[in-house]
């Protein structure tokens, strides 16, 4: 029996050859740019930011004042209908928008910072510095986090958004120093990094330099579920009515839908939008997380092909058992 | 055992340091309870009323004699007494919640616990197959859904538009509770909707935990060697690869457990249901700070002790980290 042609093999088991603009990127990008997942995941985020950004040019109506009769249908006048205290919905769902990927992006992107400046430096400088802060870190991850937060917003009273960032930022950070802590103590060993010191560099230049950008993925990792945790955590605290109720972002609207008694009136398109703009961005972020997750772990990217290859071993009449 | 009685010493610091935050959060911001009640019942008491009133919530002295006298009160499992029913003890009202939280959110861990590491094995097992490629995205997918839409949607389906579950509580209103099959059935029909809503959104991460470390372990070397031994395939699946990837996944179910009393705040709020969570949030409303603090008391006890046990089966599940000097 021939063997077939690589070209052969290749149509067979779906793999195209890379497009030539391909090779240019870097090869994260790359990785990237061929994950279906992560682009897919990517492209609803950036929908969702546009839509934000745009939201003034998109709809006519003030999102905080009355735009019509209360719990209007959905139509010409109002794209989503109105709410019971008739204000426009599509406005409010573009305002929301704006504000919770805003304190979800802040308080992953503080949250991330945090955990890379404590990681960082206890395993960088080690000793009691190390002991210190891994303690801080190791009890910052034992304390229940969002009764922590309840309680603290319940203190505050009305948190605005900006509060609740900040809060969900300063307790969010454990997770992120730990893993980044771990990585630099395997990297601090490593050649490169006392060949900069044998350099006499300064030991920022040799953090900053040389240790940081072995991490990056660790850090994009960390960063995409921070600010999961901090959108959903967002719209929890407000849905339970933690938050201030005269702010507008999916959470209140959910909070107002449900004080409303929007599903049990019949007004779904007031309880819908932030429903699905919720759930949507949580789906896209953990899109983007997979593909984080496959370039890091290339065991887990290979199992993509996994499927393919039994196939087409199974066609050929081949064991199949040692893939 | 040296690194168990390390871990010991840092409980009992964490449980120090939450303590300290627990005393200091209601003291930092502005109007004490105290304050409040006597606002709220102004003119009406006379000075040595105000003096009993600020005692018997330990806002008395100087703030080091108030941080002493609430650690004895603790020492003794004096919860305090409740703000707004006001001479119940807090402690009663938040055993009974807890009970009922407990089970609500045990039989909710379990329950998700078993269907995702269920579908962790059989999705790694046939990775990139049908069934990982199409569940294994959605699972997680619905782990990232916040539980107040899920828990909404499901409350409007199944109470409202098709009235199937009752619409909340924990069983029937008119039934004394006792240990008999009446009691059971209700409690239980009761409690299908809210634990439902909180499994739907976290089993997607045993199943992305429990997929990953299996995928991992199944390039090593002992699979091969088991493959080529001539042993099943689900001899190998269950016995070789799932027992190893499962020892992670059991020390964050010790974890898990131990947020159980956290309670499932949206949950328990949709659903009516008489948990933690909701009494917490009754008590954030009411400002009825004793509850809100003797409930993360509780809280934080029950996680360090869960993280404790976590630590010993780590010990007894793993010979390697009996001998470890370091950790």
């Amino acid at each position: 029996m021939d063997a077939p042609s690589q070209r052969e093999v290749m149509a067979e088991l779906g793999v195209k050859p890379r497009a030539r603009w391909l090779g240019r990127l870097p090869g994260w990008a790359q990785l990237f740019v061929t994950n279906r997942k992560g682009m897919f995941g990517l492209a609803i985020l950036a929908v969702f930011v546009l839509l934000a950004a745009l939201a003034p040019l998109i709809t006519p109506y003030d999102p905080y004042r009355r735009a019509g009769k209360p719990h209007v249908q959905p139509g010409v006048e109002h794209f989503l209908g109105t709410t019971r205290q008739g204000k426009d919905n599509f406005s409010q769902l573009l305002e929301g928008g704006r504000a919770s990927l805003t304190v979800g992006f802040v308080a992953g992107l503080s949250a991330t910072l945090i955990g890379l400046a404590v990681g960082i430096s206890a395993a960088y400088f080690g000793g009691k510095t190390d002991e210190v802060l891994t303690f801080f870190v190791n009890v910052s991850l034992v304390l229940p986090a969002l009764p922590l937060i309840i309680v603290l917003a319940s203190f505050i009273e009305e948190a605005s958004p900006t509060v609740i960032g900040l809060v969900l930022a300063l307790t969010g950070w454990g997770w992120s120093a730990r893993t980044i802590r771990t990585q630099t103590l395997a990297l601090k060993t490593r050649e490169f990094v006392l060949a900069a010191e044998l350099m006499g560099e300064s030991k920022w230049r040799i953090i900053v330099m040389e240790i940081l950008p072995n991490m990056s993925s660790f850090v994009v990792g960390g960063f995409v579920l921070a600010t999961i945790y901090g959108i959903l955590a967002e719209a929890a605290l407000e849905f339970i009515g933690l938050g201030s109720p005269n702010s507008v972002t999916w959470g209140t609207m959910l909070y107002w839908a449900m004080r409303a008694q929007a599903l049990q009136t019949g007004a779904w398109y007031e309880i819908w939008p932030p429903a699905i703009a919720i759930m949507l961005t949580g789906a896209a972020l953990v899109m983007v997380n997979f593909a984080v997750d496959e370039i890091t772990n290339p065991q887990l990217a290979a199992t993509r092909r996994v499927g393919p290859i039994r196939r087409f071993l199974k066609r050929r009449k081949r064991s199949a058992d040692f893939v | 055992m040296a690194f168990l009685l390390r871990r010991l010493g840092f409980y009992f610091a964490a449980l120090f340091v939450a303590l300290t935050l627990n005393f200091l959060i209601p003291r930092l911001m502005p109007g004490d309870p105290a304050t409040r009640i006597l606002l709220a019942l102004r003119g009406k008491l006379k000075e040595d009323q105000i003096e009993a009133v600020r005692k018997t919530y330990g806002f008395h002295g100087s703030l080091w004699d108030q941080y002493v006298e609430y650690l004895w009160r603790l020492a003794h499992g004096d919860f305090g007494v409740s703000t707004v029913n006001f001479p119940e003890p807090t402690s009663s009202l938040l055993f009974y919640s807890a009970g009922w939280t407990l089970f609500l959110v045990g039989t909710a861990t379990v329950i998700s616990f078993g269907i995702g590491i269920a579908m962790g094995i059989w999705s790694a097992w046939r990775r990139g197959g049908f069934f990982d490629t199409v569940f294994t995205p959605i699972n997680v997918m619905l782990n990232a859904f916040t539980p107040a839409v899920v828990a909404l949607l499901l409350w409007y389906a199944f109470t409202m538009e098709w009235a199937i579950f009752p619409l909340g509580r924990a069983h029937d209103m008119n039934l004394t509770p006792g240990f008999d099959w009446e009691t059971v059935t209700s409690v239980a029909w009761h409690a299908v909707l809210p634990v439902a809503s909180i499994v739907i959104v976290s089993f997607g991460a045993w199943h992305l935990g429990m997929r990953n470390t299996m995928i991992n372990l199944l390039n090593e070397d002992f699979v091969i060697l088991a493959k080529a031994k001539g042993l099943s395939d689900r001899r190998i699946r269950n016995r070789y690869v799932a027992r190893n990837a499962i020892l992670p996944q059991i020390t964050s179910l010790a974890l898990s457990i131990g947020y159980v009393l956290g309670g499932a705040f949206i949950t328990e709020v949709v659903f009516n249901y008489p948990g933690l969570g909701k009494f917490t949030l009754n008590a954030i409303q009411a400002r009825d700070y004793s509850f809100i603090q003797a409930q993360l008391v509780l809280l934080t006890l029950s996680v360090l002790i869960a993280n404790l046990a976590s630590d010993v089966l780590n010990v007894i599940l793993d010979p390697r980290l009996r001998s470890q000097r370091s950790v």
